[in-house]
């Protein structure tokens, strides 16, 4: 019996009493009472008549006086019955109307709902814990891969926007995720649970996430975000998969974009939402760099340009950062008192030759400032910029806009307002969508990052020549019998299948595929861009960049032997009985008329 | 003492013993069976039930799985006797009422487990 019934049975279970030891005073004494037929004889209701009586009376609908008319003494029995009965359902009725509006019972049977909801999903499933920025783009990338979700969030206006706007049915439910109790009705512990993606705004929250998940199911993926070392250390500790800090990841890109713009580009690109605008690659100039705002970010982001060995100036309206600059500081660094708002800051700290700017407050209105005086001073300068709530994305575009048709010129440049805009919500969603669909990708970026910006720059333009303007989409392909079981099969046949083969067109013998073999991963060894005539072995791993319906064009190659053979000698085989047998026999009459 | 146990404890046995009262006799002769005592089991088992409504203990769920039985068997038992007296106005034959006695027997025996089931609880508690 669930949580549900049981207390209503509970709550019911006085007032049901009631009616039931009122019913049968009032049929008790119905029958013993003495009534007369139509002909005056002495009559008594039978048990049969007294309880259909009793009932229509009890529940108002009245009948009237049946089969024969009442004697006085039953008139009189009847309005006590009348009162007693009626009065015994309202109290019942009454009950159960309270019980239905009680909100801990309402928050009972969304619960039980939910629960029944995780039960049903039919397919591998996910379960976000925070339905904030963060939680709402994990849960589109979650059911744009066709993985189910399951939504848990603690504020109770949060968890009903939008999540019912989506084409699929997402099952969610307010509650405190950090009890294990909500993550086991969420279906963490079931094997269809894939992973537990904690993304609330609390650190703590997502830690003890992390934790009791681990405990639940210790084969489940528990993907953390975390803005805090010490928890990071703390999450590492029991085994938490991945754990994304989103000024880490932040300080990575921007390192990144240090060391090659190209290579930003190529990462933007490949971890970008689908449908989402591809940007253009930026230039950054040599010069300083001015950093605005000295706090985790700013410090994360200095200690990427002091490992470039960049000289900086940092501006921060705090004299206690002043230390912390100190520690961290390199010879050629200074120190400036400000917001950097303002243009007299700002030229004093050089933004004229500066080759960057970033606008890395904790405070959007004084960022969006820093980037337009720094613009309005130098055109050509990098812009960063922190943005510390998405909603506020719209009022980047807005000033953006604005400052577009307050100069008339330069549009191609100001496309956006910031060269490289730091969102929390953006990165940990980008981090968590490569982990979820294609964590060959980090492979790929790593090894990328040996690379120079030259070797990006061919990439580019090769990425750019196969996809065109599309975003392109990733996915992975492993050589074994469950993903490619006609290439393992073919394999263990010992034929040699080379990488032509799988990029080839299915239908179209003579063109290949739209796509871009990205990584070929064998043991340990990486392989960038692998070239089409290296040779596949059992257990390879592949990582593709196409466009999305591509990835659906291979699928045959992969598990049809019939389809692999075709891509492999451009013949048909015949596939039907019959037809085989009749291309047997015609072989072998074209074979003995041409010994002849 | 917990008075809601006596009660319960109380209507348990009532309905057994009342019943028992109902079934004792001859299986065939209308002089041996009232049909007030069979609406008072009826009733008294029907408020049994109900007190047994919401207990979600494995100890619960079967007391109230017995006194489902015994209510399924005792209506069933009534509509016999309806269908006799109202409808096919033949009256108490002895055959119609050696079918409300078995049925009123068979929710007999559902009691007993029932009042069973009280007793190994009960001593359960002791220990």
């Amino acid at each position: 019996m669930n949580e549900v019934t049981a207390l209503f049975l509970k709550r019911i279970k006085a007032p049901l009493l009631l009616i039931v030891v009122v019913y049968s005073i009032a049929i008790l004494g119905m029958t013993l009472i003495p009534g007369v037929d139509e002909n005056g004889n002495p009559w008594h209701m039978s048990i049969f008549h007294a309880f259909y009586f009793v009932s229509y009376t009890a529940t108002t609908i009245g009948f009237g006086e049946i089969p024969y008319t009442f004697t006085e003494a039953q008139r009189l029995w009847t309005i006590l019955i009348i009162y007693m009965t009626v009065i015994s359902w309202f109290y019942a009725l009454g009950t159960a109307i309270a019980l239905f509006q009680d909100k801990a019972f309402q928050a009972e049977r969304k619960k039980l709902k939910f629960k029944r909801d995780v039960r049903h999903i039919n397919r591998p499933y996910y379960v976000v814990c925070g339905y904030g920025e963060t939680g709402k783009a994990v849960v589109d990338a979650l059911l744009d891969e066709h993985f189910g979700a399951v939504v848990i969030e603690q504020k109770e206006n949060l968890s009903d926007r939008s999540i019912h706007d989506k084409l699929e049915y997402v099952p969610s439910l307010t509650a405190d995720a950090s009890e294990p109790e909500i993550l086991e009705f969420a279906g963490v512990h079931q094997d269809k649970c894939k992973g537990v993606i904690a993304v609330t705004s609390s650190d703590e929250t997502n830690l003890i996430i992390a934790i009791s998940s681990k405990l639940l199911h210790p084969d489940v993926t528990v993907i953390c975000r975390s803005d805090n070392k010490e928890h990071e250390e703390n999450m590492l500790s029991f085994g938490t998969d991945h754990i994304i800090n989103p000024f880490e990841s932040f300080a990575s890109i921007f390192g990144m974009t240090l060391h090659s713009p190209s290579m930003q580009l190529i990462y933007d690109w490949l971890t970008g939402a689908p449908n989402t605008s591809l940007s253009t690659p930026a230039n950054i100039g040599p010069g300083h760099w001015i950093l605005s705002g000295y706090g985790r970010f700013g410090q994360q982001l200095h200690k990427k340009l002091s490992q470039k060995h960049i000289p900086t100036v940092v501006i921060d309206p705090k004299e206690e950062t002043r230390a912390i600059y100190t520690k961290n500081k390199l010879p050629d660094d200074s120190f400036i008192i400000g917001t950097g708002t303002d243009a007299k800051t700002l030229t004093t700290a050089g933004i004229k030759t500066a080759a960057g700017v970033i606008a890395g407050t904790n405070n959007d209105s004084n960022n969006l400032s820093i980037i337009m005086t720094a613009r309005q001073l130098n055109k050509a300068v990098f812009v960063v910029g922190r943005e510390n709530f998405k909603r506020h994305e719209l009022l980047y575009k807005k000033i953006n806009e604005h400052y577009q048709t307050d100069t008339h010129k330069n549009i191609e440049e100001l496309s956006t307002v910031a060269h490289l805009a730091m969102q929390p919500s953006e990165i940990i969603t980008r981090q968590i969508r490569s982990i979820l669909i294609a964590p060959l990708l980090i492979d790929f970026i790593s090894q990328a990052l040996l690379e120079d910006n030259e070797w990006a720059n061919i990439t580019i333009s090769r990425l750019s020549a196969v996809i065109g303007e599309q975003r392109p989409y990733i996915w992975s392909v492993s050589i074994n019998k469950e993903s490619a079981p006609a290439i393992a099969q073919a394999l263990g046949f010992g034929r040699s299948i080379h990488l032509q083969h799988i990029i080839r067109d299915p239908v179209v013998h003579s063109r290949n595929l739209a796509c871009v073999p990205l990584l070929l991963k064998r043991g340990d060894n990486l392989q960038l861009l692998p070239d089409e005539d290296i040779e596949l072995k059992a257990f390879d791993q592949l990582l593709f960049c196409g466009l999305r319906k591509v990835k659906h064009t291979m699928s045959p190659t992969l598990t049809h032997l019939n389809q692999l053979n075709y891509v492999m000698t451009s013949k048909n085989e015949p596939q039907s009985y019959v037809w085989k047998k009749l291309t047997h026999l015609l072989h072998k009459y074209e074979r003995r008329s041409a010994s002849r | 003492m917990n008075r809601e146990k006596v009660w319960f404890s109380f209507f348990m046995i009532l309905a057994l013993t009342l019943n028992f009262g109902f079934f004792y006799g001859e299986i065939n002769d209308a002089a041996h069976h009232n049909v007030y005592e069979l609406f008072a089991v009826i009733v008294v088992n029907l408020i049994a039930t109900i007190m047994k409504f919401g207990d979600r203990t494995q100890m619960g769920a079967m007391l109230l799985a017995t006194s489902l039985v015994a209510m399924v068997q005792l209506i069933a038992a009534s509509i016999v006797w309806v269908f006799a007296e109202h409808i096919q106005h033949t009256g108490l034959t002895p055959s119609n009422l050696s079918t409300i006695v078995a049925l009123s027997g068979g929710a007999m025996l559902a009691n007993i487990i029932s009042v069973i089931l009280l007793m190994i609880e009960a001593s359960r508690f002791e220990r």
